[in-house]
């Protein structure tokens, strides 16, 4: 497999970009947009790597539903405004924060350039995907046999998120009574 | 290379012995889709039913589970997960958390004006998560399933919404778990990256097979994933976001978090650890690394937990260090576990015996405490003993135990991990439990003192006891008080449990 440095490096860059600026961006709604950019850009990373279909499936789910929904939700809530002030932090704990985070990056870097670029070869290459029929027939046969627990529990999560989503949403016309 | 085989059509279908093996997990869904039927029914008013449902259904899956108990080792799904013993052992635990836990909020949620039946609702989707989680042999049904425990466990403690150190302690735990979550899938996703495989005795046989290839991408995986059970588990320096939340939680969930949670974190921990290998199979330059930082982690656990727990005057704090403490025994059971003759049969009987005495205590906690969790100081304790004799004398029993003293389980528990951990020449970490539990003597009887010897301040309210709660507790007490005179059968259990897996 050979994917392009330059596309790689940019959407990666693009990407680490981008998600710094969800969290450092004032605003919810150039927050929001910032991680449809994040979204966009893993799309294309998914895309290099020949996995089409989650790259398609990433824009439709993430970028568009999901996103929209925030969007929506910013708006209906018109936070526009932040609502919280976490104050300035301590300059011993910024600094000491800060310290660690590199650290921790560092350690990273170390560990990905020491690596051998030995990772095992699955059956899962891109020719043989092509014999089998293709991106999207392998991976609907694989996720109906092989991997049919997780899948069938991620929609048991879906339902117990959505309770809970209720649960939560449901007694604020409780708590506007009393 | 040979042509992709994608379709197995032995996976399409399930024999008869494997649907049996999975009867627990249906029920206890089935229950659950039957409960949230009853909330939305508008004809009827959901608080009995669903109630009852809940609790039939946990009830039933008991029954199951203690049925499969006896069975033999069945591989389900393609391997994804497995029915054994030990996963049968620890829904067991589980399921009766998540049972008592809804006989001892029922009356509460009333009084509290939560009465919401989507409560029941989440502990038995908590449960099933638990229950998937031991269950699994897989990262990705390991991490899907202790997402569907975290989640609703996020949303029970936020429950009483309009409170604010409630809200907070929500908050907080959605963020520091959320962020945890994230740190162990990623070292899954490396250790997928490293090794080609999410299924841990996949895993296994490729590090066996390829002991050059061991690289740090592994190794960094690998502690990711040990670091975020360690958050889970609550284990020092990973326990900041403990007392906080548990303080701030509604009392029974705060004791469904003490039982259920640290029960089902410990149970897939320990089943990750021997599955990789731990104690034999991996290189022994992998195994001391894994021992130090659980050695570290294990002696701070035992320390902190039961030094703060000294300066808490509020209960529901108090109980929060301790369960810390209590954490750092169980590290010890577990570290012990590989060079010992009972292997981690000490470790796993300390788990379900923690969590009978704590469920116990905490159902009693949820009885004394009044509106939005306040009165729950020791000082209000005063003379309790005077009002409610039978509620004090079980109080006293479950803290006793938790202390170590004989002839609770307590006390036979904490002899068997001190015991192993012997055999395993942990002799220092010996020393600091031993010393540390006799710390905790401390703030265990100074509850004992205020609800005996101290005399009542103004006159509190008479508290009713629910048949439920009492029920509760009286189980909670016969388990306690049985395993402590006769621990000879637990520990049998204990032993075969661990031998299945």
């Amino acid at each position: 497999m050979n994917i392009s440095p330059f596309f790689f490096y940019g959407f990666g860059g693009i990407a680490i970009a981008c998600a710094l600026l969800v969290i450092l961006g004032k605003s919810p709604v150039s927050s929001a947009f910032s991680l449809v950019m994040v979204f966009f850009s893993f799309a294309g990373i998914y895309a290099l790597l020949d996995a089409h279909l989650i790259a398609a499936l990433q824009i439709f789910v993430y970028a568009g539903a999901i996103m929209v929904l925030f969007i929506f939700v910013i708006m209906l809530l018109n936070a526009d405004v932040p609502t919280f002030d976490l104050g300035r932090t301590h300059l011993g704990i910024r600094i000491v924060a800060g310290s660690i985070s590199l650290a921790t990056l560092l350690i990273f870097i170390w560990a990905f350039k020491e690596t051998p670029l030995t990772a095992p070869v699955a059956q899962f290459t891109p020719e043989n995907i092509e014999a089998a029929g293709g991106n999207t027939q392998v991976v609907s046969e694989l996720m109906f046999s092989e991997y049919l627990l997780p899948f069938e529990l991620t929609s048991v999560l879906l339902l117990a998120a959505i309770i809970g989503a209720v649960a939560i949403a449901k007694r604020k016309l409780a708590a506007g009574r009393s | 290379m040979e042509a992709l085989k994608t379709i197995q059509p032995d996976l399409l279908t399930l024999s008869q012995d494997q649907f049996n093996c999975l009867v627990p997990y249906f029920t206890v869904f089935a229950g659950t889709c039957l409960s949230i039927l009853l909330s939305v029914w508008g004809a009827i008013k959901a608080k009995w039913p669903v109630f009852l449902v809940a609790s039939l259904t946990c009830l039933v899956a008991m029954v199951n589970s203690l049925v499969l108990i006896q069975g033999t080792s069945q591989s389900l799904f393609n391997g994804m997960m497995v029915s054994d013993s030990y996963s049968h052992f620890f829904n067991l635990i589980f399921l009766g958390s998540a049972l008592f836990t809804i006989f001892g909020s029922f009356r509460y949620l009333d009084e509290e004006k939560m009465q919401h039946p989507e409560y029941y609702v989440l502990v038995l989707f908590a449960a099933l998560g638990m229950m998937l989680m031991t269950s699994a042999q897989d990262l990705i049904v390991l991490f899907v399933a202790l997402e569907l425990m975290s989640l609703c466990v996020y949303v029970l403690v936020g429950f009483r919404r309009n409170d604010r150190k409630c809200n907070e302690a929500a908050m907080k735990y959605f963020i520091l778990g959320s962020a945890a979550s994230a740190v162990l899938l990623y070292g899954a996703a490396l250790i997928y990256g490293a090794t080609g495989s999410t299924e841990i005795h996949s895993v296994l046989k490729f590090v066996q097979d390829h002991p050059q290839s061991l690289n740090p991408i592994f190794g960094l995986g690998f502690s990711m994933v040990l670091f975020g059970f360690l958050f889970k588990v609550a284990a020092v320096p990973f326990h900041m976001w403990m007392p906080d939340v548990y303080e701030g939680a509604p009392v029974p969930v705060t004791g469904f978090m003490t039982t259920g949670l640290k029960a089902a974190a410990f149970g897939t921990f320990v089943r990750v650890l021997l599955a990789i290998g731990y104690g034999k199979g991996i290189s022994s330059a992998i195994q001391s690394h894994l021992h130090d930082i659980l050695w570290v982690s294990c002696a701070l656990t035992m320390l902190v937990g039961n030094f703060i727990a000294l300066t808490q005057v509020n209960l529901k704090r108090m109980l929060a260090y301790s369960s810390i403490a209590h954490t750092g025994y169980l590290l010890l059971g577990i570290l012990s576990g590989t060079r010992s003759e009972l292997g981690f049969a000490p470790g796993v009987m300390y788990i379900l015996i923690y969590s009978a005495m704590n469920l116990g205590a905490f159902v009693i906690l949820t009885l004394l405490s009044s509106e939005g969790d306040s009165k729950l100081n020791l000082h209000d304790l005063s003379g309790v003993a005077r009002r409610h004799p039978w509620l004090s004398f079980a109080m006293s029993v479950f803290l006793l135990s938790m202390a170590g003293i004989p002839p609770t389980a307590g006390f036979a528990a904490k002899y068997l991990v001190f015991y192993s951990a012997i055999q395993a020449n942990e002799i220092p970490l010996v020393v600091i439990g031993v010393l540390s539990s006799a710390v905790s003597v401390f703030y265990y009887l100074r509850v004992l003192v205020y609800m005996y010897m101290r005399d009542p301040v103004g006159s509190p309210p008479v508290l009713r006891v629910s048949l439920w709660s009492g029920l509760a507790i009286a189980s909670m007490i016969l388990i306690t008080i049985e395993v402590g005179v006769l621990p000879e059968q637990m520990i049998d259990l204990a032993k075969r449990v661990v031998l299945s897996l």
